[in-house]
Order: structure tokens, then sequence, then C-alpha cells
């Protein structure tokens, strides 16, 4: 069986713990809790008939410009970068993030949550700014961990690329 | 290039020749050879640097072999897989060969392996046994059936020294399980997320610390847990162990990681999340699981109370079992007192000892110890105060009148209303005696000995046939005595002269009765006439010889109670005379007796 780590990573409270929680037990809970150091849960998946069983690091979410702890992101097959869709400033972070991330580990499989699609009357980014991503060959999804939207997906998406050894 | 031997041999052999031509050879050899000779001097330069050459090597192996061995065991796991190559292949060309070379140490080995299996059954059976019988087993059994955990788990939880129960292999990059073994009763718990978490908190120690040291958290408890990690460079081993972990564990894990990393030094570099490489590293890893269990521990600790426990139950049954005789016993003794006539039991109790007895006892009644005794109580332990009473029972009555009167065995009373009958036999001497001086007997009114046969003296007996035996005959139609009826008379009277003596000793009166007869012929008032005139004629006879008067009652009956015999004449003969009973009375009865 082929292993491979995740790790999640993004600004606080932007649901990366409860995407976890998604797509691990398909539960989904309204109240928060934050993360702290990491929480490492595990998920079966089917790639093309090979069974690869992904470590989900889930990251204790950045606040601002606070430092990245790049211990974490070591051996990381994938990153799973995860956004707040009604939080303006966890998308102008995802660039400085990557650039952290990279330069700690180096380029790997990515992709970017846009989560909480379930609020789309809240949302602050507009279509033409997650473009911007595609743009930059940085496939992203738009996600709702409470609804289970997309999520099931983007963990997919990121495993097969994983397993192509390619990058996006 | 003065020091290369070659060319020094060569430049001196041309130099004595001529020093002109050695100078343009030199020039020609350096031209043609000088990469070779630069390729020489590097090689010479290298093997000095070895400081040895294949022979010397030859030479030393031995010793640089046995000095590894001595200092740790990587030569011996560099070899390995190479000396398991050689011997799989010699095994392939020519097993007889193999065969025959350890055959010797076969058959012990097989002996030892079979004897080692025997004990350690041999061991858990008895341990089995100890558990399974002890105060301890059964507490424990009760343990597991309460908390829902195996009895084995009870038992390693309770005599655990330490056990190594779970082992990971974790890749050190990515955190990601390789391999894991868990001892053979315990499931392993999510390995693949433990191992990941392991990794991470050890990053956030190593971060928060600001380790620099590659080793970083390497012990750490969980309840009654102790996790050891040994960190490597491509791999790190982790330890779940409960309870105290030895201090040989750490270097056994060591050991156990640098094997790994030797054997498996292509398969870690390589690592990409496929750990199906590392399913061969299991069996290193399983060397690690050990259980260590203290028995001498539990043997000491539980053989004492043990003991105890066993002394206490015997001591429980042993006073149980006591306590229900004793109870019985107790029960019984009561009933049969109370059940007893003459006998009034007003209190009964007892203590630890002694058992006391109070009421009321006829004499006569049976001997209340002696009534206990047959039921088998000590009466050592028993105190008891009767009064006397007097009981009107009919069996005490009887009884007390039987003491009274003195009455021989032969007899038999029994009591009607107020009168006490006996029956049987008794000696003359008793029933007279009784008869004229009966003592008053508590709850009788009247004595009735009726039916008592009184047994006379053989004295008595003898004199009485002799009396009885003689017959005064007269001659025809006289009553005057014969002339020879004097001595006959006279030895008559003395007998019953006699007999009065010896029934008076015995308080019965002997008194002599005298019947005159006739023959048949002459009329019936003659014949009366003259037979109470014969009658008559002897008892003054008598008189005159001794015999009182008033105890001869002279009758005659003429022919009315004839006497048979064989012909009419000696019928007749017979018939005139006077014959003689005896009767014996008891005094002061006017009873009389016959026999």
């Amino acid at each position: 069986m082929i292993q491979k780590k995740i790790c999640m990573v993004g600004v606080f409270a932007t649901g990366k713990t409860s995407m976890v929680r998604q797509f691990v037990f398909s539960k989904y809970s309204e109240k928060y809790h934050s993360t702290v150091g990491v929480k490492v849960d595990r998920k079966d998946v089917d790639v093309q008939g090979t069974t690869v069983r992904l470590l989900l690091w889930d990251l204790e979410g950045r606040d601002g410009h606070q430092e990245l702890q790049t211990s974490y992101l070591r051996g990381a097959a994938g990153i799973l970068y995860v956004v707040d869709g009604t939080r303006r400033e966890t998308f102008d972070q995802l660039f400085e993030l990557r650039t952290a991330v990279n330069s700690a580990i180096g380029a790997v499989p990515s992709i970017v949550a846009v989560n909480k699609a379930d609020l789309t009357d809240q949302w602050q980014i507009t279509d033409e700014e997650l473009d911007t991503l595609d743009a930059s060959q940085w496939h992203q999804l738009k996600t709702s961990a409470k609804t289970g939207q997309g999520v099931e997906e983007t963990f997919s998406w990121l495993a097969h690329a994983m397993l192509k050894g390619g990058q996006s | 290039m003065a020091d290369d031997p070659l060319q020094t041999g060569l430049d001196a052999s041309e130099e004595r020749s001529d020093p002109l031509r050695s100078a343009e050879f030199a020039e020609l050899r350096r031209l043609l050879l000088s990469y070779e000779q630069h390729e020489l001097e590097e090689l010479r330069q290298r093997i000095e640097a070895m400081g040895l050459t294949p022979e010397e090597l030859a030479e030393h192996l031995p010793e640089a072999v046995a000095l590894r061995t001595g200092s740790d065991e990587k030569l011996a796991r560099a070899l390995a897989p190479t000396l398991e190559g050689a011997f799989t292949e010699s095994v392939h060309r020519n097993p007889d060969q193999i065969a025959t070379a350890i055959y010797p140490i076969l058959g012990p080995a097989i002996r030892k392996a079979i004897a080692d299996t025997m004990a350690g059954l041999v061991n858990t059976i008895n341990r089995a046994f100890e558990h399974s019988l002890s105060w301890q087993g059964i507490k424990w059994r009760l343990e597991a059936w309460r908390t829902g955990v195996s009895y084995a788990q009870v038992v390693i939880k309770h005599g655990l020294v330490y056990r190594v129960e779970e082992v990971y292999l974790i890749h050190a990059q990515t955190g990601l399980l390789l391999a894991s073994v868990t001892v053979e009763d315990l499931e392993a718990q999510d390995p693949d997320v433990i191992s990941g978490m392991l990794t991470a908190i050890r990053d956030f120690v190593r971060d928060s610390w600001h380790s620099r040291s590659s080793q970083g958290l390497r012990h750490f408890m969980v309840d009654e847990s102790t996790v050891l990690v040994e960190p490597g460079p491509y791999a790190q081993l982790a330890a779940k162990v409960r309870g105290q972990p030895p201090d040989h564990l750490l270097s056994q894990m060591q050991a156990t990681l640098e094997t790994i990393h030797l054997q498996f030094s292509k398969a870690l570099q390589r690592y990409d999340g496929d750990a199906s490489p590392f399913e061969t590293a299991k069996p290193l890893m399983e060397d690690l699981l050990e259980t260590v269990v203290t028995t001498d521990q539990s043997q000491t600790r539980s053989v004492a109370p043990r003991i105890a426990w066993a002394v206490l139950g015997i001591l429980v049954v042993l006073l149980g079992v006591l306590w229900i005789r004793s109870n019985r016993r107790w029960n019984t003794a009561v009933a049969t007192l109370d059940r007893e006539p003459g006998i009034v039991l007003l209190e009964a109790d007892r203590s630890f000892r002694r058992w006391r007895f109070s009421g009321l006892r006829d004499p006569v009644a049976a001997d209340p110890m002696t009534l206990l005794s047959t039921l088998g109580v000590d009466s050592s332990r028993i105190t008891a105060d009767w009064e006397p009473y007097l009981s009107f029972d009919p069996d005490l009555v009887v009884e007390r009148g039987r003491q009274l009167l003195g009455a021989p065995v032969s007899v038999t009373f029994s009591l009607t209303g107020d009168t006490l009958e006996g029956r049987g036999t008794a000696p003359a001497s008793w029933v007279g005696r009784t008869s004229v001086s009966a003592p008053s007997v508590p709850g009788v009114v009247h004595l009735d000995l009726t039916n008592v046969n009184p047994e006379f003296p053989t004295e008595i007996t003898r004199l009485r046939m002799l009396v009885e035996g003689e017959r005064i005959r007269f001659a025809v139609g006289s009553a005057a005595l014969p002339p020879g009826t004097r001595t006959q008379l006279r030895r008559l009277a003395d007998a019953v002269v006699e007999l009065r003596t010896w029934a008076g000793d015995l308080s019965y009166r002997a008194e002599l009765e005298l019947v005159g007869r006739t023959d048949s012929t002459g009329s019936n008032e003659t014949n009366q006439v003259l037979s109470q005139v014969r009658a008559d004629a002897v008892a003054r006879a008598l008189v005159t010889l001794g015999v009182t008067g008033e105890v001869v009652h002279p009758t005659g009956i003429g022919t009315a109670d004839p006497v048979s015999a064989d012909s009419p004449e000696a019928a007749a003969r017979e018939n005139r005379s006077v014959s003689f009973a005896v009767r014996l009375t008891r005094a002061g009865s006017g009873e009389g007796e016959r026999q």
C-alpha cells in the first residue's frame, strides 16, 4: 500500500479541521475548535485501482504574518491550502504561504480549497480573482466542509496529482 | 622521481655506460612513459598509504576480524547477507555435504528444542493452575469478567514488570509508518496515525526547545506506558512499553535500528510511500517484543495468605460441623430429658463448654447423667441440679412398688387404678412376708399377689408329700384304729409338726385336713356317720401325739368321692380309710393355698 503525507495549510478558522472531519468521518460540527500544533488523521482513497493511504496533517491555522512552523511540513507529498471564501484576508495571504511552504520543502503537488461555499451570500472573493490562481497553474476547487461539497473531490485530485508525481 | 626503484635501477646502468646516452634515454622515457610513470607513482603512494600489501592483509585479516567482532556486531551484520548467500549456494550445490556436516549438532538441537518446549508447556500449565486456583486468580478472573478485558491482560496488568507491547518503524522524514508489530493478544490502535502524531510531537518538542540535535524527545510516559524513541538518519524506531522499561531496551532498539538501516538502506533512501519492502523488517522488530512477569514475586506474596485462607476455611467448616453437631446433641438431650418419666426439666441453658440443667426428679426415675451419656454427651461438661419429687406416672409407681417391696425379678407388676397386681413366681418366703407386712407404696392402695405362685423350699415339699402319701385303713364296719397304726400315726404327727414349723418360718400356716371314707356296702347314712367317726378317731390320736388340735380338720364323706382301684375288693379296702391333705395358708390373709 502507498502512503502519502498531506499537510493542510491555511489561515486560522478557514475550515481545515472541518474539512478533514468531513472527509474522514463524514461529520460536521458548527462549533469552532482551534487546532493547537497539529492533528494527524488517516483516510484510504482509491486512485485508479491503487489504494492510497493519506495521512492528513491538520496544521494549526496561522494568524496574519506569523511564521509558518515548517517542521511539520517535512516529508509532505502534497499540500492542501484552505481559504475562507467569506474572508478576503485568507485569500490574500495564500501566496505568501505558498512561498513559505515551497522554500521549506520545495514544490510538491498542491491544491487550493476555497471553503465555505455554502455561504455564497457572504462571499468576499470574486471568480475573477480565483481565475488568477488558474493562471498561475494552481488548481482550485470550491468546497463546503458543512455540506461536503467538493471535499472528496479536492482530496481525490490531490491524491492523483501526488501519484503522478506532477505538481500544479 | 629519484625514489622510484625502477627508474633508479635503470639510471644506474645507463650512467655507467654513457652519460650522454643516458640523458637522451631519460628524455625519451619521459616523453614516452610520463603518463604511466605518473600512474605508477600514484599507485605506489596509495599502497604506502594503506600500509598493507595483499599478503600483509591476508596475514592481518583473522586478527582484524576477531578485533572487530569483539568491539561490536557491525561486521557480523555486514557479513550476514554474504554468508547467507554462500550457505544457500552451498546447499543448492551439494546438500549431502551440509547435511553430513551439521548432523552431529542436529540431533542435540532437536532434543533441546523439544525439552525447551515441554518445559515451557509445563511452566504454562503450572502458572495456569496456580492462577486459576489461587484466591488471586479468582480475584483476577472476577476483574476480567467485570471489566470485559481478557484474563491474560489482567494477569499481565498485575504481575507485570514490563512488556514491550508495540514497536513502530517510522520513516524519519515523512513520519509515515513503515512497519509495526504488536504483542499477540493486543490489537494495534491506528498505528499510522500514532506514528504521524509521534513524529509531530517530536517535531513540536524540537521546535519549542529550539533543539539542534537529531535526538530530540526520546522518552515520555502515557498512563502506565512509556514510549521510547530511537531516532536514525532515515527511520526511527518507537516502542510502547507498559511498566518499567529495562535499561537494556534502548541499546537493543539501537542495535535493531542499525541492522534495519544496514539491511534496508536502499529501500529507506528510495522510500516514496510504499511500505511493502519493510515487511521483512518485522521479525527484527518482533525480537524487541518481550513480556516479563514476576512469578517469583507473586509466589512469595501469595503462599502465606493462601495457607491462611485454607486454614481459615478448614476452621470455619470444622466449627460449623461442631456447632451443628453440638446443636443437634443439645436438642436431643433436652428432648430426652423432657420425655423421660419422673424428670421435669425446668431450666436448660448452655454456654461455650457447659450445659446446665435444673428441675425435679423422682428418685426412682432414670439417672439423667446415664441417659445423657448414652447420647454421647461428655458428662464432665454437665452441671445438673435436681430437686426430688414423687411422680404418679404409672411406670414410676410400679417401679417404686417393686423397689419398696423388694420384689424378685420373676415377678412383674401392673397398676390398675390404685391396685398393684403382681404376676409370676416368687419364693414363698417373699410372698408370705410381703403379704403380712407390705410397706405402703405412694399411689397404691391395694396389693394383689394372688397371681404370684409361691415357691416353697424342698423340705416343705418333701414333708407335704410324706404326709399326703399316708392312709389309715380300717376293718369292715369298724372305726377303731387298727393295732398296727400307732407307729404310722406317730410318723405322721411328727411330719405335721415339722411342716408347721417350716411353714411358720415363711409366714405360712400349715393345716391338715382328714378325709374319712367307707366302702360301698351298707346304707349311706350309716356310711356317712362311720366315715366321720373314723376321721375323728384319727384326729384325736394325732392331737394326743402332739399336733395342735385347731389345725386338724376331720371330715367324713362316706362314699361320695371314692378312691378307685384295680378290683372291687381292693377298692373296698382302700375306701375303708382316712387320707390326708396339707393346706398352706399365708398368715394374716385367710386365703388358703392348695397344691
